[in-house]
């Protein structure tokens, strides 16, 4: 340790900076885990509508319902935010 | 509105030998919805079979099947093809009898001549190819072949090898194969063979010809070139038939293809030995016309009737009635499932909300004016249905953009010379903003009010549903199942309300206190959030897991703003890259270099802008359609609907 002490300057922007780290953690995170979410469902859904194409509507829907995620992870960021 | 076309369910009963003017009439009419005729033991049907076709069909049909191919070389699309003049009726028999098998004779012998001028090309080339590795040798052919005590190889070899008997040979290495020729006495033809094969020999086969290679592969080469000429001509005399007989053969198609409808339209009817019976669905409006027309036709002998409806027997076709600018529409349901014919009909709602949805996420007036040119301008080329209905949609999409985008003062990402009517959405990119930036906190909460609004207005509709489609005690219970859904949504808001005070919603934090420190609006929100909860419940219990969905669901609005603002940056970088970073500082002091430089971030700015323009319409355009069909028809919506599909057709080249 070559210097701990912290001024009040640098504390505040450390925490803007680590706002933002969680804000991009945030939306990052849950576009991944939305993305492996919708591969499984989303190749099945192509797969389906190739079968019968009146599913469509149906798989769309499956297909979407995981990217509840990122919005819920955009929210979070844009709380964190602002 | 808000409901598909009435339908009347027709009964129509005559001997069989007024089957032919009654389906000639109901064909012309092209109002009535067969439905076909099952030969199950249906109640009432006992001793009915389906009906024969009548005569002529099979010759109709194979007729058809060669006017289709010709169409098929041809790469002629009914759908797309406009016609200049259409044929009368009364002249197509002739025209048929006549013209027609002089058009299929001279397009079968000009694709005749085309595919001999292509075989004949194909097996020049071949010859090319065989002779092409003998280029580097310098002998003639004819001089390879024919030896009655020498024998010849000619192939490819890894590397050259070493012939330990008499013999000549020539060896050419290159990056393609090592090319070898070797002559040798036939008696040692083993030996060589062997010798060869550890060099990894791949013979070819000595093309039977007269002189060298090289002179020819050209000699051929001109012949290809004449063949090419030849089927040139070919070509444009099949451009000149196309040009000339298009219209005439779709015209033919229709006419023949209207005959074989009508032809066959008795397999879908129930029949006796003297007489038949059609049952099928017409709007209920041209009840009276076709039962008048039909008795007329006959001179009074056929029988027509309304059948009652029940709807849990029989589902009705369903045939959308909407206003005009909400017809395109129907495409995007359609896409979805088709309405029931006892449900709402959404599609006027969709149409209104799918464009502003869609001119909240992009809302620029410089996007929306492309939009709109583009919607105009590629209508020439969008010739089929559904092309011009999805240009009609993208129109009506692109003038709520322009309408958004005054609202939202934004050009190309730039501002306009007033300030946001909505909430801005300028970022503060590069640092060089000016103002307070984007309001991203009023945004959100707008968004939000659109998703509860939304969602209000989806289970009202699902109350109505129910409330139409349901009976007894299941009736009650899905009623207020989505009663329930409604007042969990409101119960957490107003509960959310009156404990912390949110920017554009209201406040309710300051009403009076009752209990435990809980005001009298926490408790009200309380109480319908638990009511809710047991009205879902009474209707299914499992359902209870989906409650979180209400909150996911009205937070997936917020996508309205995300989307749009993604959009929005994309813009301000590549504004702020193509003309803050390349241009301008080289507009301070001009040198040729410098204007090379400025070009490049035009070209920079030209490209960003479009690619940020495509990414708006798919991003605009599937995430409003999705908000559509996850978040408000699951409400309500079911679909399923069958198709309205009247008998007849509509005439595009032939007329009466």
């Amino acid at each position: 340790m070559a210097d701990a002490v912290m001024t009040l300057e640098m504390v505040e922007a450390s925490q803007v900076g680590l706002k933002a780290l969680g804000a991009g953690l945030a939306v990052g995170l849950t576009g991944i885990g939305a993305g492996v979410a919708e591969m499984g469902i989303g190749s099945a859904a192509v797969g389906a509508t190739a079968e019968n194409k009146d599913l469509f509507g149906l798989v769309l829907l499956l297909t979407v319902i995981p990217e509840t995620i990122v919005i819920f992870g955009l929210v979070v960021a844009l709380l964190l935010l602002f | 509105m808000l409901a598909p076309r009435e339908m009347s369910r027709l009964l129509i009963a005559a001997q069989k030998d007024q089957m032919e003017p009654v389906i000639a009439e109901l064909f012309r009419r092209g109002v009535f919805h067969i439905e076909d005729f099952v030969d199950q033991g249906k109640e009432g049907f006992e001793g009915f079979k389906i009906g024969m076709p009548l005569p002529g069909a099979g010759e109709q049909s194979s007729k058809l099947i060669k006017i289709r191919g010709i169409e098929n070389t041809f790469m002629l699309d009914p759908g797309v093809f406009e016609p200049k003049v259409k044929v009368e009726t009364s002249r197509m028999k002739d025209l048929i009898e006549k013209e027609l098998p002089v058009v299929e004779q001279m397009v079968e012998d000009l694709v005749g001549d085309r595919s001999k001028l292509e075989a004949r090309k194909k097996g020049l080339e071949d010859k090319i190819e065989e002779l092409r590795p003998f280029t580097a040798v310098p002998i003639g052919l004819d001089l390879l072949q024919g030896y009655r005590t020498q024998t010849v190889f000619a192939g490819f070899v890894a590397r050259n090898a070493e012939i330990p008997i008499p013999h000549e040979t020539y060896f050419q290495p290159s990056k393609e194969g090592n090319l070898i020729v070797v002559v040798a006495p036939l008696e040692q033809r083993e030996k060589v063979e062997r010798i060869l094969l550890d060099a990894e020999f791949r013979p070819i086969s000595i093309p039977k010809e007269q002189g060298a290679a090289a002179p020819r592969i050209d000699e051929y080469r001109a012949e290809i070139a004449d063949v090419e000429q030849q089927m040139k001509t070919v070509d444009t005399r099949i451009e000149e038939v196309k040009l000339n007989h298009s219209e005439f053969l779709l015209a033919c198609d229709e006419f023949i293809s209207a005959q074989v409808k009508k032809n066959e339209a008795p397999l879908r009817f129930a029949t006796t030995n003297l007489a038949f019976v059609a049952e099928g669905w017409v709007p209920s409006s041209e009840v009276k016309e076709i039962s008048d027309s039909l008795s007329e036709k006959t001179g009074g002998k056929v029988f027509v009737t309304e059948l009652p409806i029940d709807i849990k027997e029989h589902a009705p076709p369903v045939e959308y009635q909407n206003p005009n600018f909400a017809k395109p529409t129907q495409m995007l349901m359609d896409i979805y499932s088709r309405p029931r014919y006892t449900e709402l009909d959404p599609t006027l709602l969709v149409a209104i909300v799918f464009p502003i949805f869609f001119g909240f996420i992009l809302g620029d007036l410089g996007y929306g004016l492309i939009l709109l040119a583009l919607s105009l301008g590629l209508r020439k080329f969008f010739k089929g249905e559904e092309g011009v209905m999805l240009l009609k949609v993208l129109r009506n999409a692109a003038i709520s953009t322009i309408i958004f985008g005054i609202l939202y003062s934004e050009f190309f990402g730039f501002e306009l010379p007033w300030p946001p009517i909505l909430p801005s959405r300028h970022l503060n990119i590069g640092g060089e903003g000016e103002g307070a930036g984007a309001a991203i906190p009023e945004l959100l909460i707008i968004t939000i009010w659109i998703g509860i609004f939304h969602i209000t207005v989806g289970r009202i509709l699902g109350i109505i549903n129910h409330a139409r489609q349901d009976h007894g005690s299941h009736r009650t219970k899905a009623i207020l199942a989505n009663l329930g859904w409604l007042m969990v949504m409101w119960g957490l808001l107003i509960a959310i309300w009156s404990a912390f005070p949110i920017p554009y919603m209201p406040n309710l934090t300051s009403f009076p206190t009752v209990a435990f420190g809980l005001n009298i609006a926490t408790l009200i929100g309380g109480i319908m959030l638990i009511l809710g909860i047991l009205f879902i419940a009474m209707e299914n219990t499992l359902e209870i897991v989906e409650i979180p969905t209400i909150v996911s669901h009205v937070l997936s609005y917020a996508r309205l703003m995300a989307v749009g603002l993604s959009s929005v940056a994309i813009a301000l970088v590549v504004n702020f890259i193509a003309i803050g970073m390349i241009i301008e500082p080289q507009l301070e002091n001009l040198t040729p270099v410098g204007v090379v430089i400025v070009i490049f971030g035009i070209l920079v700015l030209v490209i960003g802008q479009v690619l940020n323009l495509l990414l708006g319409i798919i991003g605009g355009g599937l995430h409003s359609i999705r908000l559509h069909y996850v978040e408000f028809f699951t409400k309500f919506y079911k679909g399923g609907g069958d198709k309205y599909n009247p008998f007849g057709m509509k005439r595009k080249f032939t007329e009466d």
